[in-house]
């Protein structure tokens, strides 16, 4: 039998060696307990190549069996479940959409400010009253004064809405430009992917397990998903392919970026939300549209009445205004100063088409907006869900890394003993052994 | 969701989200509380942010109905006024009428006699040239001309346009009355009302013939009668038109309460309930601070020795 004399030595080492990598792959883990987007790694160990030595010497051979030679540290792997990103990706492309949504229709709601009487709702229940006033004081200056005061102040009210809502459209064009132009979120996210396909490729090429930088690069990809729907394929070489929304060509392929290209609101996330706000058939110009009638409709009832010299001129939100001066205001359809059947017809209009076209203008903004929150409570939810499931498989959890610590230490502690151990039976052999030789 | 792992990180974000939500809902409470009002946006309750538009119109048109009934009703009490004082007059010139019927009087007596009939010719056309708020009130809806001049021009200057006040959905009351149908246009007009029957009263009193002393006992005497009874009949209608707004002013008042409870139930906050619910979500808040602060710092690393 013959057995190299630091072959225990060097399996003693071997062990050393693999639970220092795996105590430092336990601290790196621990460092990055709470660093977003980090994935726990686990070191992988394989027992080495034993060595085959002859056991006994028979007539018809040797016999040889196996010696182990102690342990390796095959690949530090990082713990992740490709299918889950996949369906976080998606769930948070939703939620990007929702998010926005919620945010652009609930901006509309606050600039109609209802229920409040200083809002559209009251200032035309003032324009009617005020009628109302004129009716029963068909010869009064001062009643018409105040009617031709309040109902501008209510055509004001419907430009200024108008042109509000409009602003919001252009605000959501320009959010878009923002995220999608140089220095964007979509460019970033995208350079990001790109440049870390080629450092990936590389270092796979060269054998290593880039575990890091394929972190950060699902990171990026989880950060995209929330401005479009993104499809992500995995190269042979380590680099992701990836399509996002319904461009025509991929965003990212290796280290190259295609952009800009066109894509419409079909991409989804929150790129998708801005340019269904921004669009001519969007909730935003349904709203407007509706403005438009309600100020169409006034202008025609009240103009319908007041033949001889139309009250309003205008028939759209934009340019509604009141086209009369105090005191030539139509009370009457004859010229009697005392008539005022034509100020009384005006004023029976009250709850007439105009309001109920506005109350209904009121209530699709309300269930819009709420159906809108509710949307992104519930995409909020669904989204933590699968975020709470990526966790559980790849997050640090820290009293797993306790228990691994003491693990690899005690391990260290033996294989240092056996260490120890050989080192004193060599001594053995070199001091009794040497010293009969001298 | 069944959960292999748990990991600290985990804790860590649904202590945040749910600390979140809570805090959510406690603003949403607290923005309730300190604005008295249930739905603050539309958003809160579509259903219920259009049933308050509607009510909130519907009370405006309400008390515009209520200002109309009681506009309708100062003219209304004007004209009663107006009319009683005519009819007051009319009862001097009947006393004078039948003393002249008489022959008791001397000549001088029954001339002065014609004299304060033409005067109270004219009180009765003054009066009714009576106005509210500055339209007169017998003239048609020619507010801004007196239907009768003073002096000899018995004429109606008024035309017979309506005045109305709406007093409630598509329901209109005439509010004015047609005085030429009392007062009538004098003796030239030959339409036997009022002023001419005074006209022609003043003529027989000055002109003093037998002929004349017995037309005041029968014919002057008969007409003013009639015309006597066309002025009451006027006030009667005058009055019951304004029960009429009266009773229309009950009902109004009694939809505006209905509307006002419908509209609190609707729209403004359960304080009661609202701050049960705050004080239940602040503890609930309270304790879900106090917890996440002491789970979150568990780990097995507490329990290892240095």
């Amino acid at each position: 039998m013959s057995i190299p004399s630091l072959t225990g030595v060097l399996t003693a080492l071997s062990g050393l060696e693999a639970d220092q990598a795996a105590l430092d792959t336990t601290g790196n883990n621990i460092d990055n307990a709470t660093t977003p987007g980090y994935s726990e790694e686990v070191v992988n160990l394989n027992s080495t190549t034993p060595q085959e030595i002859a056991a006994q010497a028979y007539d018809d051979g040797d016999v040889t069996t196996q010696l182990g030679t102690g342990v390796d540290v095959a690949s530090i792997t990082r713990q992740r479940n490709q299918f889950l990103d996949v369906q976080y990706r998606a769930q948070n492309t939703v939620l990007g959409y929702n998010t926005q949504n919620a945010t652009s229709l609930g901006d509309a709601q606050t600039e109609f400010g209802e229920p409040s009487s200083t809002a559209l709702s009251g200032q035309m229940a003032t324009f009617w009253s005020d009628w109302n006033t004129v009716a029963n004081n068909p010869t009064s200056l001062s009643a018409q004064q105040t009617l031709v005061d309040d109902a501008t102040t209510m055509t004001k009210t419907f430009n200024g809405l108008y042109s509000q809502l409009s602003t919001l459209q252009s605000q959501a064009t320009s959010e878009f430009g923002a995220l999608t132009g140089s220095g964007g979120q979509l460019l970033e996210d995208a350079n990001q992917i790109a440049s870390l396909n080629g450092s990936i490729s590389q270092a796979i090429a060269a054998g290593q397990s880039p575990n890091e930088l394929e972190d950060a690069r699902d990171s990026a990809l989880d950060d995209l998903s929330s401005l479009g729907q993104i499809s992500v394929t995995n190269e042979s070489d380590g680099t992701v392919t990836v399509n996002f929304g319904d461009a025509s060509s991929p965003l990212v392929q290796g280290s190259a970026v295609d952009w800009p290209q066109t894509i419409t609101s079909a991409t989804g996330g929150q790129l998708g939300a801005l340019l269904a706000t921004a669009s001519p058939t969007g909730q935003l110009s349904q709203y407007m549209s509706s403005l438009n009638t309600v100020a169409s409709d006034l202008a025609s009832t009240v103009n319908g009445l007041s033949t001889t010299t139309p009250f309003f001129s205008g028939n759209t939100a934009a340019s509604l205004a009141v086209a009369v001066a105090p005191g030539s205001v139509q009370t009457s359809s004859t010229s009697a100063p005392g008539g005022n059947d034509v100020a009384q017809a005006i004023a029976a209009l009250q709850g007439g088409t105009a309001d109920q076209a506005y109350a209904a203008l009121v209530t699709q903004i309300g269930s819009n907006v709420q159906a809108a929150q509710t949307s992104q409570t519930n995409s909020q939810a669904v989204v933590t869900a699968f975020q709470n499931q990526r966790e559980s498989v790849s997050g640090v959890s820290i009293d797993q890394e306790m228990t691994n610590m003491i693990t690899f230490q005690r391990g260290y502690q033996a294989s240092a003993q056996a260490l120890n151990t050989m080192e004193q039976v060599l001594g053995t052999l070199i001091t009794e052994v040497g010293g009969a030789g001298m | 969701m069944a959960v292999e792992r748990i990991t600290a990180l985990m804790t860590s974000q649904a202590t945040t989200a749910n600390l979140a939500t809570d805090l959510d809902q406690l603003t949403q409470t607290e923005s309730e509380l300190s604005s008295g009002k249930s739905i603050n946006q539309p958003s809160d309750n579509p259903y219920g942010a259009s049933v308050v538009l509607s009510l909130n119109s519907q009370l405006s048109a309400l008390s515009s109905y209520a200002g109309n009934i009681s506009d309708g009703t100062n003219w209304l009490n004007t004209a009663s006024g107006a009319l009683s004082d005519i009819q007051n007059m009319v009862q001097t010139v009947r006393e004078l009428t039948v003393e002249g019927a008489n022959g008791t009087n001397s000549a001088t007596s029954d001339q002065s006699a014609a004299q304060e009939v033409n005067q109270l010719i004219d009180q009765i056309k003054q009066t009714a040239n009576t106005t509210y708020n500055g339209s007169y009130v017998f003239s048609g809806t020619a507010t801004t001309t007196a239907p009768y001049q003073t002096g000899a021009n018995d004429a109606y200057q008024g035309n017979s346009g309506t005045v109305t006040r709406e007093i409630g959905p598509g329901s209109n009351v005439q509010i004015n009355t047609n005085i030429a149908g009392i007062l009538g246009s004098g003796s030239g007009s030959n339409d036997g009302l009022l002023l001419s029957t005074l006209r022609q009263i003043s003529a027989d009193l000055s002109s003093g013939t037998p002929a004349a002393q017995t037309a005041l006992g029968t014919s002057d005497l008969s007409a003013l009668d009639a015309n006597l009874n066309s002025l009451e009949a006027t006030q009667a209608n005058v009055g019951s038109i304004t029960n009429r707004l009266s009773i229309a002013s009950a009902g109004i008042q009694s939809t505006q309460s209905a509307d006002t409870t419908e509209l609190a139930s609707t729209q403004d906050a359960n304080m009661a309930k609202l701050a049960t619910t705050y004080s239940t979500e602040s503890a609930g808040y309270q304790a879900a601070l106090q917890a996440g602060a002491q789970i979150i710092q568990e780990s097995l690393l507490n329990f290892l020795s240095p």
